[in-house]
């Protein structure tokens, strides 16, 4: 799948601006973005990581709520994350001599914990959130769990702009992964990853028609000029390593950061003005490569 | 140019078949897929009952990857078994259900046992990746365009056609296989969903436990299983002589932006998903024959989408055949879209509405025409498939006859 200059036999350059940008990494409060703080307690790290970036983004494009039904939302998840607290306690009540007791936990463990609390952990709960804080309504789509998925919601989102189904795209991806669970996953990679390198982040960009956007007066903060996204299926853990890098002014810095999904917008994000790259190689067997002029 | 987007391959594994005539036949005949929990023990949990796969063969430990891979077999010998494969790079689209853990695995790190070391091994161990299906549905059947996965729980499958309909459509791709895949019978699932008290605790007569728009509807019951269509452009069916099922003709999706595990009481984002999936279809309301509910049976969502099913149709809505297939399959949350849609096309090919099983106490929030009971001959070339999620993410499939 390409989208890029117009050649012969192929698409033009979809006429598609980013008007707005925001990213998180690391412990942030959503409390300053809440339209509805009953459901704060309901939210998990992923859910306040992909709110707080999507308000920095809708912010940054000089929009607010209610962008209701001509906007959609395009976000790509990492793995499902699971803190160790909570999974301990779902445990230690379970257990009868060392072993899972279905007996115990069917009488003690799943009643110790809030019910509502084990959406904090669901994949589209971050869409959720954001929908509910800024009032979308357009369509959507919900992926999982690396930089490949990224790419696709992305291609879905400038689509979905092309075709005039929205008016607004707002396309990110979030990542929970300093948990037991996700790192748990990560450490049986071949070769392992490292705690260290596993980053909780997210990022947003709000994408629009070029035209329009200069007609309402936004500021164009980048545009995309090269899209590529390729696949070959992996036989699962055969040992495929990440080769995913960054790239400026044609020098190419490999990524010691795991971002997951989120390393595109977060590489747009951190970017100055110039042209960027963003290419990566994903465990999964995407490749995929973008060119932005960021201003 | 926008492509016409053809259903020239199905396959799936459901609680009442394993084939899509199976499916099919069950579904006609007003079989229930429902009985005790016998893959695990559930103990002293409320719900004690599933729509389980009965499966006679080896079954990997995240059953629905086992699944996932049945259904995309059959759906790609339906597509090829005029000898031709479709035009072009394939591409994925799947609906999945969350990835499966295993308490027993975590005992076991907690007693200090070793991880196991084998690579097969150690995937599935504590936690098996959902993406896991993704390689091995690409790599099993040579789809070398980038895959889409959809992880809008319940509305996922919809999702996974729609958005596969869309690349299509649109010219992205050439053909795809589409669907969802999703087994939640296992004591975190089960546990899960009565914890929130979605699930019905009828386990005395599990059979009747399923109860989509009757008064003495008491939630949800779990199923599992697999549904996966192969979709390709019209004209490239038409060239290589293959049957087709039906068309995917419009697809919409929408947030209700309000509840995490309610519905907007309106119905609004239903309403927006249905009327989105015929607008872009260029369809009108009173050209829909019959409509494929999401129909949990749960208290709060049958009332919402009959109030939207109204709004959409008017006058009119009390006319179409609503059916439900939860009735008799339960709600197979990433997959049930997907099972749905091949429940629709079976029906619509036949020319026969399927029932709404144990619709026996009228509700009177729940007013339409849900065909209770008995399946019903009845003609129809516009078809509407619903699905809601949990986190208020909507989604409507419009489907058309393959010679309407």
């Amino acid at each position: 799948m390409t989208i890029g200059p117009s050649t012969p036999g192929e698409r033009a350059l979809p006429d598609v601006a980013v008007t707005g940008m925001g990213a998180v990494c690391g412990a942030c409060d959503a409390g300053p973005h809440l339209r509805f703080r009953k459901l704060r307690k309901f939210m998990g790290k992923q859910d306040v990581l992909a709110l707080v970036a999507a308000a920095r983004a809708v912010q940054a494009a000089g929009l607010e709520a209610p962008l209701g039904e001509r906007c959609g939302l395009y976000a790509a998840v990492g793995y499902i994350p699971f803190a160790t607290d909570d999974i301990n306690r779902l445990l230690d009540a379970s257990l009868d001599r060392e072993q899972f007791s279905m007996t115990r936990f069917a009488a003690n463990a799943f009643g110790a914990i809030n019910p509502l609390l084990t959406f904090r952990v669901l994949p589209n709960m971050p869409a959720f959130h954001v929908s509910l804080n800024f009032d979308i309504q357009g369509p959507y789509a919900v992926s999982y769990p690396g930089i490949g998925q990224f790419y696709s919601v992305l291609e879905e989102a400038i689509a979905a702009l092309e075709s005039r189904i929205i008016d607004v795209a707002l396309v990110g991806a979030v990542a929970d992964q300093r948990n037991f669970l996700v790192e748990h996953h990560f450490s049986r990679m071949t070769p392992p990853v490292e705690p260290e390198r596993l980053e909780d982040a997210a990022a947003f960009l709000v994408l629009e028609r070029r035209v329009e956007a200069i007609g309402r007066g936004a500021t164009l903060r980048a545009r995309l000029l090269e899209y590529r996204l390729e696949y070959s299926a992996v036989e699962p853990f055969a040992g495929r390593a990440p080769s995913e890098c960054f790239a400026r002014d044609g020098v190419c810095v490999p990524a010691f950061r795991e971002l997951g999904p989120v390393s595109l917008g977060l590489a747009l994000t951190e970017s100055a003005r110039g042209r960027v790259t963003h290419r990566a190689r994903s465990r999964d067997g995407f490749t995929a490569d973008s060119t932005w002029e960021v201003a | 140019m926008r492509h016409r987007v053809a259903v020239t391959g199905m396959g799936v594994v459901s609680p009442i078949g394993r084939t899509c005539a199976e499916f099919r036949d069950a579904l006609f005949a007003a079989r229930s897929g429902i009985g005790p929990i016998t893959t695990f023990d559930p103990a002293t949990l409320p719900t004690r009952i599933a729509a389980e796969v009965k499966w006679d063969g080896d079954v990997m430990r995240d059953r629905k990857i086992s699944f996932a891979l049945d259904a995309a077999r059959q759906a790609m010998a339906d597509a090829t078994s005029g000898g031709t494969r479709p035009s072009g790079d394939g591409g994925l689209s799947l609906g999945l259900g969350l990835e499966l853990f295993s308490m027993d695995d975590l005992a076991a790190k907690r007693r200090g046992e070793r991880a196991p070391e084998t690579i097969a091994e150690r995937l599935l161990y504590l936690q098996t990746p959902s993406d896991l299906c993704v390689s091995m549905l690409a790599g099993r059947f040579e789809l070398r365009a980038p895959p889409i996965t959809h992880v809008s729980a319940c509305a996922a499958g919809t999702d996974a056609i729609g958005s596969a309909f869309r690349m299509i459509a649109s010219g992205r791709r050439r053909w795809m296989m589409a669907g969802g895949a999703d087994s939640m019978i296992n004591p975190l699932g089960v546990a899960g969903f009565c914890s929130i008290g979605a699930t019905s605790t009828a386990n005395a007569d599990p059979p009747r436990a399923s109860r989509p728009f009757d008064r003495q509807r008491s939630g949800f019951v779990l199923g599992e299983g697999a549904g996966m269509l192969i979709l390709e452009r019209l004209e490239d069916a038409h060239a290589r002589r293959a049957d087709v099922h039906a068309e995917i003709a419009g697809y919409g999706a929408s947030f209700d932006a309000h509840g995490i595990s309610e519905p907007h009481p309106d119905g609004r984002g239903a309403y927006q998903a249905m009327a989105r999936a015929l607008q872009d279809a260029g369809v009108d309301a009173d050209r829909i024959d019959c409509i494929n509910a999401h129909g949990t049976a749960t208290p709060k969502n049958d009332p919402v989408e009959t109030l939207a099913i109204k709004r959409l149709c008017a006058a009119r809505a009390y006319r179409i055949p609503v059916c439900a297939t939860k009735s008799m399959i339960g709600h197979l949350i990433a997959a049930a879209g997907a099972v749905e849609a091949i429940a629709a096309i079976a029906g619509m090919k036949a020319g026969v509405a399927h029932p709404t099983i144990n619709l026996e106490y009228p509700d009177p929030a729940c007013d339409l025409d849900y065909v209770p009971r008995t399946a019903r001959t009845h003609p129809q070339r516009f078809v509407l498939s619903n699905s809601f999620a949990f986190g208020g993410q909507n989604a409507s499939l419009v489907l058309r006859r393959a010679d309407g």
